[in-house]
């Protein structure tokens, strides 16, 4: 609950156009500052956050430090790439709007997104470095996109000549399937030096997957507590209502029962989490599950609690043992890919796929170890396609208080 | 005890002089450009320990001789004059400059400002030198802030002690302690015992 006024420098040079970072380096930055913005406000309430820009046609301050995270988030809006970062300047910059901040009291910090190359000298780097140290501003350093050996360098050195007492961090992100937001959330940058911040990490990363600004149900409690309230109050029902529906199913075939337990459970995960990544990876999981009982079944609950990301990888890793010449085989896989991205429009694809009793029996077939003509086998098609149709209801329903996010 | 002044110290104790230390607000002291991060609190203690430094002492950071310390006192103080030990080879504050009453000054600030009143100091080791200061400015001191811009051709600033002579008043400055703040007003908080008629009711 440090008292701090934050200064975040942005890189919009032309360098943020490259995609090694999805969707693009410059919107990956633009939602970490969303998170951080969310995560110093909530941390404590007086906190202030300013952005400005490095690149363009010079730094720019885009809004003085404020708790406001409104006007934070709208100017993050429209902003326009190009020009070249002046990493120098922008530390400066940031530094005299600290100084000028309305509460003294409050501790200083600036957060820099290094993506493209920096073309200081070393020395430099330091003597800012030593400048910020001397009235006691702290900095952290985001490395991301361009890399090489001197880049590295010389942030380290800069790092080294601020640091007082591990205040100033510095965190390598390279490019990888993982959003930049989502390797941020674990560094000290935003656990804040391991004080009550990890608590609002672990929220925010439960909050990240399903909202934007980092609030359940993408509103504040704050500014309007009965919006925040009657989402949360359609939540619950909607919940209830589908364990209702979802015994009702499991109790129509006796040996699915563990089947259905399994489909519900992960339908209660898509209301939290994304919807489409999950369902895909439960459907999957019941047809595995005829190899293995329980452990699957833990599995597929462990990973629909899981961040979307790791289960990007382990669903890689089962996908691959099935991939055949099988072209339906083919094209499920690249639908579970693309999943990820999408939205639940393509929960109705993979629904109507699995209905699909010919494209089931044939996955089944060369699943080795299950025989299509077992009677539990045929319950379970038989299930699944009674729970297409109340699905297909229930995704309907799901759209609204999903758009409503 | 031994005062090392160059008066008989029968006649008065000199510690109860320097006493204002016991006025300041040692939490709320903050130096800038200290190499360890709250050693600033240590220079300031009783007459007697002021050459013992076994409480740790205040140095600047490496290659930077220049100190700004913000000192706060409880209530407002008048302070007649100032003692300051420096450290060894050449590491003494060789001037000090002081402003009053006036928060969050940083490095800027303080070489842009004029100060209230700047000295020239000299090595003083044992601590028997006082600086005075021109006391009608320094009536109603609430805050002190200390700027060393330089020492003696070390390459940090040590400080072992900073004494203050002066009184203190039993004055505060206008602080405000407990703000309450509503986002409405309730009506039942600011109930007045109406006086006969029932006018006096907020909507």
């Amino acid at each position: 609950m440090v008292l701090e006024a934050t200064m975040i420098c942005i890189d919009n040079s032309e360098w943020m156009r490259n995609g090694d970072y999805a969707p693009s380096r410059f919107q990956a930055q633009a939602d970490a500052v969303n998170l951080i913005c969310g995560a110093k406000t909530q941390s404590n309430p007086e906190n202030t956050v300013g952005v400005l820009t490095m690149a363009g046609k010079g730094v720019r301050v885009l809004v003085t430090p404020t708790s406001d995270l409104g006007k934070i988030l709208a100017c993050m809006h429209g902003l326009q790439i190009g020009g070249e970062m002046n990493l120098a300047a922008g530390i400066q910059v940031a530094q005299l709007a600290l100084k000028h901040r309305q509460n003294k009291k409050q501790q200083q910090r600036i957060i820099v997104f290094a993506g493209s190359a920096v073309k200081h000298e070393k020395k430099t780097l330091e003597m800012i470095g030593r400048k910020l140290k001397k009235n006691s501003v702290a900095l952290d350093i985001i490395d991301f996109g361009e890399e090489d050996e001197a880049k590295s360098e010389k942030l380290e050195a800069l790092l080294a000549a601020v640091n007082n007492n591990d205040t100033s961090h510095i965190v390598h992100v390279p490019a990888g399937p993982s959003a930049l937001s989502d390797v941020l959330i674990s560094t000290p940058i935003f656990t804040g030096d391991g004080e009550g911040g990890s608590g609002f990490a672990a929220a925010a990363a439960a909050a990240a997957a399903g909202g934007v600004s980092g609030f359940d149900f993408g509103v504040d409690p704050n500014l309007d507590p009965e919006l925040a309230l009657a989402l949360r109050v359609s939540m619950e029902e909607e919940r209830a209502r589908q364990e209702a529906a979802a015994k009702k199913a499991a109790e129509d075939s006796s040996k699915q029962e563990k089947g259905g337990e399994e489909q519900s459970s992960s339908q209660d995960a898509t209301m939290t989490e994304r919807a489409s990544a999950v369902t895909s990876e439960a459907e999957n999981k019941s047809i595995d599950f005829m190899d293995d009982d329980n452990a699957l079944l833990q599995q597929a609950l462990a990973m629909s609690m899981d961040e979307p990301a790791s289960g990007h990888e382990m669903r890689d890793a089962d996908m691959s043992e099935a991939v055949v010449d099988d072209p339906e085989l083919a094209l499920a896989l690249q639908l579970s890919v693309q999943e990820g991205e999408k939205d639940s429009a393509s929960d109705k694809d993979m629904s109507k796929l699995l209905a699909d009793q010919s494209f089931v029996s044939s996955i089944l077939a060369s699943l080795p170890g299950v025989d299509p003509n077992d009677p539990s086998v045929r319950d379970l098609l038989a299930s699944m396609q009674n729970q297409s149709e109340p699905e297909q209801k229930k995704n309907e329903e799901n759209k609204p208080p999903n758009e409503e996010k | 005890m031994a005062c090392l002044h160059d008066h008989s110290c029968e006649d008065h104790d000199c510690s109860s002089d320097w006493s204002l230390y016991k006025h300041i607000d040692l939490p709320k002291v903050s130096a800038l450009n200290e190499a360890v991060p709250g050693s600033v609190k240590s220079v300031f203690k009783a007459w007697e320990e002021r050459l013992n430094s076994s409480g740790g002492h205040l140095e600047s950071n490496e290659g930077d001789p220049e100190l700004l310390i913000f000192i706060p006192f409880t209530s407002d103080v008048k302070i007649k004059s100032i003692s300051i030990v420096g450290g060894v080879d050449g590491t003494s504050p060789s001037k000090m400059r002081a402003f009053i009453n006036r928060e969050g000054i940083d490095f800027s600030d303080a070489q842009g400002m004029q100060a209230i009143q700047e000295w020239d100091l000299v090595e003083n080791f044992q601590g028997v030198l006082e600086y005075q200061t021109r006391y009608s400015k320094f009536q109603n001191v609430a805050s002190i802030t200390l700027h060393f811009p330089d020492s003696f051709g070390g390459d940090t600033t040590k400080i072992e002690y900073i004494g203050f002579k002066g009184e203190a008043t039993q004055l505060k400055r206008d602080v405000v302690a407990t703000i309450v703040y509503e986002l409405r007003p309730n009506p039942s908080d600011h109930k007045t015992k109406a006086e006969g008629g029932g006018l006096s009711h907020v909507e």
